[in-house]
């Protein structure tokens, strides 16, 4: 591999990680502010209890977003200098607000939810999360505007050798945007629907004592699956037209395998949910049939594989294209970037994210296995001072 | 505006010094203040719920550089490249400590973690003084220099004076500061110690940042969309500090 493809391949699998957490993130941060919002207008513990297990893997999910999400935001200026000298004054625009609005406001609300309970009035414990999935869906939205930029850079001219923004309008409504961005928000509800799903099924199969729990859960993941479903494969077919108007050899320099991977497991979910997990919520029939549960299970990472497909159809599409039609994937390399150096922090990045990815992946199914009784968010706080000390006898 | 996100910058990284410094500090005085796994729960669980509001100011600082210095964006991160990568992994490693380490049961399990938050957050302090030193030296200079480990060493003390300040203020009469007791005067002044060297580093490398300003469209338009917002987020973070600075110890982290 030379320096460019060591550079691109970091990218992609550091972005790729990233989005493996980050739309789990996505599908989950509305249905456990759904969950809290429940409690807090009914006071039904169940509801409590639903909020603080879900949260909890929510939060647990949410680490792993964020370290990935660094290295991502860095790599720009460290790999791709070229990129930021060439059109940082149109792309840096959403990222900059993005990071700035969305994500600064993201992580503090999410601080104070974490660590509010007990502490909080209830119903502004209760924004808080709300102001999280908010914020969250925010993020998305600019992180959207300025990878469709990339896709069809629209509102901006070239002046100088460098790319100068026109009409920042048109950067918000850009054509690739606008299907793209309910379609991979879609897909994190999907994503969220299935985790809920598959977790509920291994309750549910294991007959543990928490049957109420997870049938509730069970019906609240199908639905959302449902809905996230629908709108995935909706909004994937409606992009076609635009790809054939913007980025007509677009399936050409995308490998097939992933466009044809992801329509397949998307097709076939879809339907599956639609015509047979939907119909068997009545009488809570999928609850209550155990043999399907080891299925459920066993579908969970689809949407997770079909999302990474997506984006690989996505970016791959691209090329040879950074910005597309007007600088290379090659031109946007850092001038004079080494070897050794790309190397080193590919094995730096590569190998620390996938390990605490690995261990944040055991840690969720820890706190799946052990079930909502033994969870620590909203666990009491304790007292500031130390615990007295065991008094000595003489 | 070029003043202004000149400015925005600025309070970034100087905001950042003195709000994530005690972080960072308390994190490298970990294995020290905390001698019992009881004393470090709760020296960690004094700090927790500030470190998401505070590290994201650097998130957004970079983002700035992006958005409103995009020619000097790429040129910095990529001329202190070996510098940048160090950062990284060494806040994350922090951070991994922080999120991971009450995750599951086990005094062995714990300890790990509050060894990265130790090691991550010695390795972020070190990090960033040097980093200082080379922004203020020109990108041109050697990277490791006497200079730059002498900045390290710098930070990294006045971010520990910063953390065991807060310690005292946050948990005031512990055993794990000695029984010391600080006030928010105090802690006060030493955010304003920790931030010294930002303001100094931001000092020397004004005019250079303000010459590489976007052009006016560009930074109108981000004016348009943060200034709006800039009460929210100050609210955000002022409803953080009056939240978590009295009263028991969260026990998520």
């Amino acid at each position: 591999m030379d320096v460019v493809d060591l550079a691109r391949t970091q990218f992609a699998v550091t972005g790729s990680l990233h989005f493996l957490f980050v739309v789990l993130t996505l599908g989950l941060a509305p249905l456990v502010a759904i969950m809290h919002t429940r409690y807090a207008i009914t006071g039904n513990p169940l509801h409590e209890r639903m909020t603080r297990f879900w949260g909890q893997i929510y939060v647990i999910n949410y680490a792993l977003g964020v370290f990935t999400g660094l290295v991502m935001e860095f790599q720009f200026g460290l790999s791709w200098s070229g990129l930021s000298h060439y059109a940082g004054d149109v792309f840096g625009a959403p990222l900059a607000i993005e990071t700035l609005v969305a994500f600064f406001l993201e992580s503090t609300f999410l601080g104070l939810w974490i660590f509010g309970w007990h502490r909080l009035p209830r119903a502004l414990h209760v924004t808080c999360i709300w102001l999280v999935t908010l914020t969250a869906y925010a993020s998305a939205f600019w992180i959207m505007v300025a990878n469709s930029f990339l896709q069809h850079p629209v509102g901006s001219v070239e002046q100088g050798g460098r790319l100068v923004l026109r009409d920042f309008g048109a950067l918000l409504t850009n054509p690739n945007l606008v299907f793209a961005l309910p379609h991979v928000i879609s897909a994190g509800l999907w994503t969220g629907g299935f985790v809920v799903m598959g977790a509920s099924a291994y309750h549910l199969f294991r007959r543990t004592k928490e049957q109420e729990f997870f049938t509730r859960s069970l019906r609240m993941g199908v639905v959302t699956a449902f809905i996230g479903s629908l709108f995935t494969v909706g909004f994937g077919y409606a992009q076609f037209g635009v790809i054939e108007a913007t980025q007509p050899d677009k399936f050409d320099a995308a490998p097939e395998a992933a466009l044809g991977l992801m329509i397949g497991i998307g097709q076939l979910l879809q339907f599956g949910v639609m015509f047979l997990l939907l119909p068997l919520l009545f009488r809570n029939l999928l609850a209550r049939w155990r043999w399907l549960h080891p299925v459920l299970m066993l579908i969970t990472p689809l949407p997770f594989v079909a999302a990474i497909a997506g984006w690989l159809v996505r970016e791959m599409g691209r090329q040879p294209w950074l910005v597309y039609g007007k600088l290379s994937v090659a031109d946007a390399m850092t001038p004079g970037l080494s070897r050794t150096a790309i190397t080193g922090s590919f094995i730096g990045f590569a190998g620390l994210l996938g390990l605490l990815a690995i261990i944040d992946y055991l840690l969720i199914a820890r706190a799946v296995r052990r079930g909502p009784e033994q969870v620590s968010l909203g666990m009491p706080d304790r007292p500031a001072e130390p615990a007295p000390m065991p008094a000595h006898s003489l | 505006m070029e003043i202004i996100w000149f400015g925005a910058l600025a309070v970034l990284l100087v905001g950042y010094f003195a709000l994530e410094g005690f972080d960072i500090g308390l994190g490298i005085l970990l294995p020290v203040l905390g001698r019992s796994q009881e004393d470090r729960d709760r020296l960690v669980g004094a700090m927790a719920p500030f470190v998401l509001a505070g590290e994201v100011w650097l998130v957004a600082l970079v983002g700035v550089l992006f958005g409103a210095f995009s020619t000097l964006e790429g040129a910095v991160l990529s001329g202190l490249y070996p510098l940048v990568v160090a950062l990284l992994l060494t806040w994350i490693v922090r951070d991994a400590g922080l999120w991971f380490r009450r995750r599951a049961d086990g005094a062995a399990w714990r300890t790990l973690w509050d060894g990265a938050i130790c090691l991550g957050s010695a390795g972020l302090a070190l990090t960033w003084g040097m980093t200082l030193v080379a922004l203020a030296r020109g990108l041109s200079a050697p990277l490791l220099a006497p200079a730059g480990v002498a900045g390290g060493i710098v930070v990294a003390l006045a971010f520990c004076l910063h953390g065991w300040t807060f310690a005292a203020w946050r948990l005031p009469g512990d055993p794990a500061v000695r029984g010391a007791r600080r006030t928010g005067r105090a802690l006060l002044l030493t955010a304003l110690t920790a931030a010294i060297p930002a303001v100094l580093a931001v000092a020397v490398v004004a005019s250079a940042l303000i010459e590489h300003a976007a052009p006016p469209e560009t930074l109108t338009t981000l004016g348009a969309i943060v200034l709006p917002c800039v009460p929210i987020l100050v609210g955000a973070q002022v409803w953080v500090w009056r939240t978590f600075s009295r009263g028991a110890l969260p026990t998520f982290f």
